[in-house]
């Protein structure tokens, strides 16, 4: 795949490539069907204030287990609180703390990944590391966070970057390996350029299909991960409820008022689903030389 | 090959204290303590504080980590604050129910990932190559907690087949054993099933195109030969990746399955230990549980390498 | 209904009656059938079976079906003997004998004896979790092989009520045993059941104890005590943590017998086929206390304005899914101990009335932290309630969620950071008196007064409950108390709880009660 090694200081021959991936991602199924679930779900998660202005916390002791219906078209909780707006509203704490495990897995994976793979005397040190790092296991850190410092978005969030960057790193390290051996990448360093320099501009471009690939994954397992989380009351305080909670929540009411589970199980499923119908799209493009990780 | 070993093992060791440091800083930083929870919401102060005489949490807290090191160079992890028994044995009764449970979740999954994927990819576009991808993503997208109790409303509520949950040892009665581990392993299995459907499935579409396979059918061979000789070869590495994947998963990660079910196993005994401020048993069951995902990490690197002469010790 | 009469004496000198009263009566109870496994699902695990060291109900429940105590409460939790056949105070109230049951074996086979006596009571002095209740006893002594002589230091009316606490009973174990620490003790009693297996965090089972004296003093089961019959061959407590797969396995017969039934699951378990409901209907009191030392609930009228706000009937409407009574007493309505005494406090709902006071206060907008947990649900709930009801009054009220162990570790160490505290009162509640009445006064002081002697009227009043000659002295002065809680805002109870639990059909004989109880409980075949 010899197109992939685009020289990247050059604007037009980039805006070439970036239309030219357009144009195969449009093509591609999979990566369509993915994106306008993911698609959807963000929109909806955005518009949320425009759809309803019903505060996810407001209690009604009157109203308690209502089916759905035009009213409440999600029905309401066991405190009478309107489902619809705890839905959309949690929608932003699920997707916000899976977009967070991204950044700090696109920063640390990164930047791990390319020490590692470009100055191979850490490699083995670093790649130990990381064996550790995934050895030790996540949710009883988790456990240990959230009984440390309650249960919070952060908990959730540093358990699970702690689980995936590793992961990341090592498929950042991969590419590194191939693209340091290249030519060019060869060449510009028997000119005498500066380490970093050739990091950043000829060999991180050449990682990008992947890390991008890796990273729609790791958003899937992150929003998957934090219902999980919440089932154990260790992510989100219940107070800001996300989809883990909802669940968690719901679940002891699970024969009576199946709704309340029901519903954000769909949203999760939805948001993984497209998740992964986008990372398979974008892999097919890409980089169809890549296996499903993780 | 032994020096290999030798020296991962080494490796292991300060991993293993880093371990041990991190969750003596975790215990440290968690307020709160076993007197807390075994005395309940009505104890008295009095009582509590009776609690923490019993279980020796009267010490300053520095003093119960020197004791701990002192008795772990013996050999000794120390007893659990909550069961009253040593530590090593409560890890020694639980580790088989979890690992009973990890093989055959993780047979499950091979059976069930390995014959959808193959089948997706020997029918590469065609309705059942949809059905199977649809299965394979349905299965990565649920939340693994909620699918074990809709499983137990619909097998065990509705069609009654299987029990709702609690565990009958292997060695007392097998078929007990395979009814309450079914649904366990059932849930367990379906996610990690969904992502070797598709790790086989790509896999084996890359493999279908080469062109000695191409060979092989051109020279008239049946197909089920080509697949099972040529193809099938090609599938055990991504196998055995998954087999080291699933089973830390399955090691660490079970606490949510064993809880809604009611097996105590490895997973519920840490995830308690943690609920009930058991210092002693988290100590031990987080050195326990890593240094089983170490070992574990060892013998599949080394299993790659036996199946793959082409990978060199990783690392050289 | 003629024993209750007796207990209107002085209760020490009643029980001696009762006793005697007791051994003449006929029609004990016999089982109807024989044999066959019990199941029984549980709501929490329990980690030990050490019943002198546990306090919680999740080893009581097990236990107390295997240990025995020499005097423990009735079904009304009145004292009652039970591995004694009669107690006599002595005419100086300094001393008390105890008569042992005769004939009776621990599971091991050894007779019980006063040595076995002597050496559970030394052991429960040093790890006994509520030793405070052996403080005023001077020593004790074995004059015979059945004869068991407790020796106070000064009289104390009240003595039988406070060694009877169900809490972390007395019980008798073989002196063997005693000489071992906390939770590390061979677990053998002298109950109907012996231990067959423990498997933490999965299941107990229980043997029938073929060679089991029962206590003749009662005909039947009351409360802790009676006569004690085992019907079922074993019995296995199944520890079933998660609420829907508990129900489920009632609804399947997997289980005989489950607690906690969720309110809204009770319409559609009592309509399937062999599945009963039983409501124990005071269980347990919800409530909760303000912190003393943290701005601004150091201040009286801040905490007055607090319970003025409170609606109580919504409070526990949402936190019980509608399963409770509203109750302005901190005693189970119909025991001896109840009373109403400021109770016109209680459930206020008067947010102007709470407005008022604030302004009274000058209270400025100061955030009301609200300490709580997420893994009980009806504590959380309750919170959650409360928080927009004091909003809704104009405080500015926010939730703190902690798991329960560290939430109740900040609650007991720390006197800054938060202003409430939910909990539970279930056991400590029912036993009534000082019992219920023994947090909230010094030393234990869980308001956090800033003043370690605490609140002087309170302290002054649980004296008198501590020291009055009758059971009428002791519940007017329990009232007094009651009504200072009330007034300075020790402390605000919402309500009381129920639990409802749920049987198969064939399952007979059991009645709900503090405790699991599977003697003289039978299965249909």
């Amino acid at each position: 795949m010899t197109d992939l090694v685009n020289e990247p200081s050059r604007l037009s021959l980039a805006l070439d490539s970036a239309r030219h991936w357009v144009k195969r991602l449009s093509a591609n199924r999979s990566f369509l069907l993915g994106a306008i679930l993911f698609g959807g779900i963000c929109l909806f998660t955005l518009a949320a204030p425009l759809i309803t202005s019903v505060d996810p916390n407001a209690l009604s002791v009157r109203n308690r287990f209502k089916p759905p219906s035009e009213l409440y078209l999600f029905g309401t909780d066991n405190l009478g609180r309107d489902m619809l707006s705890r839905v959309l509203n949690g929608a932003r704490l699920s997707l916000g703390i899976g977009f967070a495990v991204v950044i700090l897995n696109a920063v640390f994976g990164v930047f791990l990944g390319a020490i590692a793979g470009y100055y191979r005397r850490l490699d083995d040190l670093l790649m130990r590391i990381a064996d550790a790092l995934m050895a030790f296991p996540a949710v009883l850190l988790a456990i240990g966070i959230a009984a440390a410092l309650g249960p919070s978005a952060a908990t959730a969030i540093i358990a699970l970057a702690v689980v995936y960057i590793p992961r990341t790193a090592r498929v950042v390290r991969a590419s590194i390996l191939v693209a340091r051996e290249l030519d060019y990448v060869q060449a510009a360093r028997a000119a005498g350029a500066r380490d970093g320099r050739i990091l950043w501009h000829h060999i991180m471009p050449n990682c990008m299909a992947p890390l991008i690939v890796q990273l729609s994954f790791v958003f899937a397992y992150a929003v998957l991960s934090e219902a999980v989380l919440s089932f154990l009351g260790l992510s989100a305080p219940p107070t800001v409820p996300s989809w883990g909670v909802l669940i968690a929540e719901g679940r002891t009411y699970l024969r009576e008022a199946a709704w309340l589970t029901v519903i954000p199980g769909l949203a999760i499923a939805i948001t993984v689903l497209g998740l992964n119908l986008l990372g398979d799209g974008l892999r097919d493009v890409l980089d169809p030389r890549m296996k499903v990780e993780q | 090959m032994f020096g290999y070993i030798i020296s991962r093992l080494l490796q292991a060791i300060p991993i293993l204290i880093l371990v041990s440091l991190i969750a003596f800083g975790i215990i440290y930083l968690i307020p709160g303590d076993a007197a807390v929870v075994i005395g309940g919401p009505s104890a008295t102060p009095e009582e509590l504080a009776q609690i923490r005489q019993n279980l020796g949490l009267d010490q300053p807290l520095h003093i119960q980590i020197l004791t701990f090191y002192a008795h772990l160079f013996q050999g000794d992890l120390g007893r659990s604050l909550t069961l009253g028994i040593p530590v090593v044995d409560a890890l020694l009764a639980r580790s088989p129910i979890t690992i009973g449970i990890a093989i055959y979740s993780l047979v499950l999954t091979i059976l069930i990932g390995l014959s959808t994927g193959m089948l997706a990819a020997l029918n590469h576009n065609r309705w059942i190559d949809q059905a199977a991808t649809l299965f394979a993503l349905l299965g990565v997208s649920l939340p693994n907690f909620w699918l074990a109790l809709v499983m137990i409303v619909l097998f065990s509520v509705h069609l009654g087949w299987l029990p709702t949950g609690g565990y009958v040892p292997f060695t007392k009665d097998p078929i007990g054993w395979l009814r309450t581990a079914t649904l366990p392993a059932v849930a367990l299995a379906l996610m990690q099933a969904g992502l070797l459907t598709r790790i086989t499935r790509s896999t084996m579409l890359e493999v279908l195109n080469q062109d000695y396979i191409r060979t092989a059918r051109a020279k008239g061979l049946p197909e089920w030969i080509v697949v099972g000789r040529h193809a099938l070869a090609n599938v055990m590495m991504p196998i055995v990746t998954m087999i080291g994947l699933v089973l830390s998963v399955l090691l660490s990660g079970s606490i949510v399955i064993e809880t809604i079910f009611g097996v105590p196993g490895i997973g519920s005994l840490l995830g308690s230990a943690i609920s009930n401020r058991d210092y002693p048993m988290i100590q031990g069951g987080l050195l326990f549980v890593t240094t089983a995902l170490l070992l574990l990490n060892i013998v599949i690197d080394l299993l790659y390498t036996s199946l793959d002469p082409r990978i060199r010790v990783r690392g050289r | 209904m003629g024993n209750r009469k007796h207990l209107l004496f002085s209760s020490a000198v009643a029980l001696g009656l009762l006793a005697s009263f007791g051994a003449v009566a006929q029609d004990r109870f016999s089982c109807p059938q024989q044999g066959g496994d019990l199941v029984v699902g549980l709501e929490a695990a329990a980690g030990t079976l050490d019943q002198q060291t546990a306090t919680s109900s999740a080893t009581r429940n097990i236990a107390m079906n295997i240990f025995e105590a020499l005097i423990i409460r009735d079904e009304n939790m009145r004292p009652v003997p039970d591995l004694a056949d009669s107690i006599e105070p002595s005419a100086d109230g300094l001393s008390y004998t105890f008569k042992l049951r005769q004939g009776v074996k621990f599971h091991n086979g050894k007779p019980m004896t006063s040595a076995d006596v002597v050496a559970s009571f030394d052991r429960y002095k040093t790890v006994g979790v509520s030793r405070s209740i052996l403080e005023a006893v001077a020593g004790w002594s074995a004059p015979d092989d059945a004869t068991f002589v407790i020796t106070l230091k000064a009289p104390q009316p009240n003595f039988l009520e406070n060694l009877s606490s169900s809490t972390a009973p007395v019980v008798i174990m073989p002196a063997e045993e005693a000489t071992k620490a906390a939770g590390q003790i061979d677990v053998i009693g002298t109950g109907p059941f012996k231990l067959g297996e423990f498997v933490p965090d999965s299941h107990v089972r229980l043997d029938r104890y073929a060679d089991y004296t029962p206590g003749t003093t009662l005909t039947g089961l009351s409360g802790f005590a009676g006569y004690k019959q085992a019907c079922v061959d074993t019995v296995t407590f199944r520890m079933l943590t998660e609420t829907a797969a508990r129900m489920a396995a009632l609804e399947t017969g997997e289980v005989h017998i489950v607690e906690s039934v969720p309110a809204i699951s009770m319409e559609r378990l009592a309509a399937v086929e062999g599945v009963e409901l039983l409501t124990l209907e005071a269980y347990g009191l919800n409530i909760g206390y303000p912190n003393w030392s943290a701005p601004p609930t150091d201040n009286i009228k801040v905490r007055q304005a607090m319970l003025a706000a409170l609606n109580m009937d919504e409070i526990m409407e949402a936190s019980t899914d509608g399963v409770y009574k509203l109750n302005p007493s901190l005693q189970f309505p119909g025991t001896a101990y109840f009373s109403e005494a400021g109770g016109e406090l209680y459930n206020q709902a008067n947010a102007d009335k709470a407005k008022a006071l604030l302004a009274e206060a000058g209270y400025n907008n100061e955030p009301i932290v609200l300490l709580t947990t997420q893994q009980i649900t009806t504590m959380y709930n309750t919170a959650l309630v409360m928080q927009a009801q004091l909003q809704a009054a104009g405080f500015n009220a926010e939730l703190k969620v902690f798991d329960w162990p560290t939430a109740l570790a900040t609650s007991e160490k720390e006197t800054t950071g938060w202003n409430f505290f939910f909990t539970h009162w279930t056991g400590s509640a029912a036993q009534g008196g000082a019992t219920t009445l023994r947090n909230l006064a010094a030393p234990a002081n869980i308001y956090k007064p800033q003043d370690p002697g605490g609140d002087p009227d309170y302290n002054a009043a649980f004296q008198r409950v501590q020291g009055g000659a009758t059971i009428e002295d002791r519940a007017a002065a329990f009232a007094d108390a009651q009504k200072t809680v009330f007034e300075h805002v020790l402390a605000i109870p919402f309500g009381v709880m129920s639990n409802v639990q749920g049987t198969r059909s064939n399952v007979k004989g059991f009645k709900p009660f503090y405790n699991t109880r599977v003697s003289n409980v039978w299965l249909e075949k």
